[in-house]
């Protein structure tokens, strides 16, 4: 209580230091919040992507294919040595046009074969529901952020690019990749996918035979990335991608991004530092005559020091809880305005909220270290005697 | 048990005020008070009582010369020996009062002793019985903004003795009050002198005040040209 006492005894200059920290704070929780959510986007991929090898057309990213493949290529495939499992799929844009950019994975519709059944070790499970079985059709499963934006529910009917299906169910929320998923059976996507092609190429495909992604199951001990090389070697235009590619298509790319998106945050945190440092050198000038009739009273050279050091841990525990709690607000509100529209974009994990607010205090602290000694050494005699 | 609680032989001390300037604060001083005595130190501006007063209470190291507090030596201690020394041994009033303003009156007093490390709850029951002592018992929870001057050198004065000490120095402790305030500080220093045999010695320009005391110490350039110890042990001994 003392230490709080004393920390608003000059209130507009303590509030300005404070704000200086909260402002640090938000800045590092809202974009850290960004960069945490993103960061569950590659770690679900580098689940998804860690014990297999993803073949799609050529001059793909991620498994979006641009070109569709054969599904000849399914028993080809499974023909070469260390494959046990081939299974395809239909992946598309959810959206007929593209909005806006988005950060990772945008609204897509997913129809698979079920030949991945069985050996698919990444699971989404269902909130409401179940999945859509192999061969059904004129049925969706909802991913958990699309929810909103098709303002889905079990039994009721949601238009898909322009056909109508019925709802059959809601999935957990996974923080990757399915929550932004539409999952239907693979002929129902596989007819989406032609009918989104130009007329004149329509009449050339046969819908069946089509797909845009093959996950490509092995043999227990088979080296995935060694895997896609074979692969890529064996079969002709194509893109075999086994976790070394997701690295560094997705995985390194974002993990810069991330860097970046701290490296700022950090550094609006550190000029709230510097604004912690002037405030408590200039406390430590003003008080001077008192640390000279504490010494005088019998306080130790870090008894003074303790005190100027926890009232600078205050400003940065006040200045952390407040930042994160405006941070907070800005994440939840800017979630429900993107709920609507399926672009979740933050989330604000414990470890982040606990690690900004601690890493307030430690700048406080630190910030408060170089006064708070200057304060410890002042001759009391000397301080006695200043005005 | 030795009875002089101050023996100050040869102190010298010179003050660095830029360069090449120095200040001779004390040049070779003496100074004995026995035990609960109550003594005023008094000289011109720049006489050095101050220096002596800061020198004797550990406040301040002597260049040379030698300084014994209740029979120990003090002029070698360093550190945190002279901090201990200080806390325990020596209690201060100033002529600003120089209460911490964020603090109520009890925990002005009781911030002393938690310095000499009294737990916090004997601290405030100890500062309670001393703000008592000096007639503040009603305002205990005031801060020294809501207190009068006599009122918060009342609480200095608490605060000066909250850890025991055998002697407090003011310095100047009626400088800041009036006339009839002033008496009353002098006596509640003359009871407590009286009552617990707590030394006292009071840097002071006001002859009222040392005209309170047992004996009074003239000082000049930074010596000690009378120390009255002729017509104390006449009083002594009366």
């Amino acid at each position: 209580m003392r230490v709080v006492r004393n920390v608003f005894r000059r209130r507009l200059r303590a509030f300005l230091t404070i704000f200086g920290i909260t402002i640090g704070v938000l800045a590092l929780v809202v974009m850290g919040a960004m960069a945490e959510k993103l960061q569950l986007l590659v770690d679900g991929g580098v689940e998804y992507y860690g014990d297999k090898v993803v073949v799609s057309g050529p001059g793909s990213i991620g498994g979006f294919g641009v070109e569709p493949l054969s599904r000849d290529l399914i028993g080809e495939l499974e023909a070469i040595d260390g494959v046990s499992r081939a299974s395809g799929s239909v992946m598309m844009l959810l959206d007929e046009e593209v909005g806006a950019v988005s950060f990772g994975v945008p609204a897509n519709i997913n129809g698979e074969d079920g030949r991945a059944e069985g050996y698919e070790s990444f699971e989404v499970r269902f909130a409401d529901g179940r999945a859509v079985e192999p061969g059904e059709r004129g049925v969706v499963a909802v991913g958990a952020d699309l929810v909103g934006k098709l303002e889905a529910e079990v039994g009721k009917r949601v238009t898909i690019r322009g056909e109508s299906f019925e709802v059959v169910g809601i999935a957990e929320k996974t923080l990757t990749a399915p929550d932004q998923a539409v999952m239907m059976g693979l002929e129902d996507a596989q007819d989406l996918f032609v009918a989104s092609l130009p007329a004149a190429v329509r009449e050339t495909v046969d819908a069946r035979e089509l797909v845009t992604s093959i996950a490509v199951y092995l043999d227990q001990g088979r080296d995935p990335d060694a895997m896609a090389r074979v692969i890529a070697e064996e079969i002709p235009d194509i893109t075999a991608m086994g976790p070394e590619g997701f690295q560094t298509s997705v995985q390194e790319p974002l993990q810069i991004f991330n860097q970046i998106i701290y490296a700022v945050a950090l550094v609006s945190l550190l000029v709230g530092g510097l604004s912690v440092i002037n405030t408590m050198t200039m406390a430590v000038a003003e008080r001077t005559r008192e640390i000279g009739v504490r010494k005088a009273i019998g306080a130790s050279d870090g008894a003074i020091m303790r005190q100027f050091v926890a009232e600078s841990a205050v400003i940065g525990l006040v200045g952390g809880v407040l930042g994160l709690l405006a941070g907070w607000g800005i994440v939840l509100a800017a979630n429900s305005a993107g709920a609507a529209s399926a672009t979740e974009l933050f989330l604000l994990t414990p470890r982040l909220a606990f690690g900004a607010v601690g890493f307030a205090v430690v700048l406080g602290v630190v910030s408060g270290l170089y006064p708070a000694w200057h304060a410890a050494r002042l001759d009391p005699v000397e301080a006695l005697r200043y005005e | 048990m030795n009875d002089n609680i101050i023996e100050i032989t040869g102190v010298t001390k010179r003050y660095r005020l830029g360069k090449d300037n120095y200040v001779n604060a004390l040049r070779g001083a003496d100074l004995t008070v026995a035990r609960g005595e109550m003594v005023a130190l008094m000289g011109p501006s720049g006489s050095g009582k101050s220096t002596l007063m800061h020198i004797a209470g550990c406040l301040d190291r002597a260049d040379s010369g030698e300084v014994r507090l209740g029979g120990r030596r003090v002029d070698t201690l360093r550190g945190r020996e002279l901090v201990s020394v200080r806390g325990r041994e020596v209690g201060f009033i100033f002529q600003g009062f120089n209460l911490i303003p964020t603090m109520t009156a009890v925990e002005n007093v009781a911030l002393a002793a938690e310095y000499a490390g009294v737990s916090k709850r004997d601290a405030i029951r100890r500062a309670t019985g001393l703000l008592e002592l000096v007639g503040l018992g009603d305002r205990m929870r005031h801060t020294p903004t809501e207190l009068s001057g006599g009122q918060q050198q009342r609480v200095a004065i608490a605060r000066a003795l909250v850890n025991g000490p055998g002697i407090v120095m003011g310095d100047e402790p009626t400088g800041d009050l009036d006339t009839a305030t002033s008496e009353e500080i002098v006596g509640v220093m003359r009871d407590i002198n009286t009552d617990q045999g707590t030394t006292f010695v009071l840097v002071t320009h006001n002859p009222e005040v040392a005209e309170a005391c047992d004996r009074t110490i003239n000082m000049r350039d930074g010596v000690v040209v009378d120390d009255g110890m002729a017509l104390f042990t006449e009083y002594r001994s009366a």
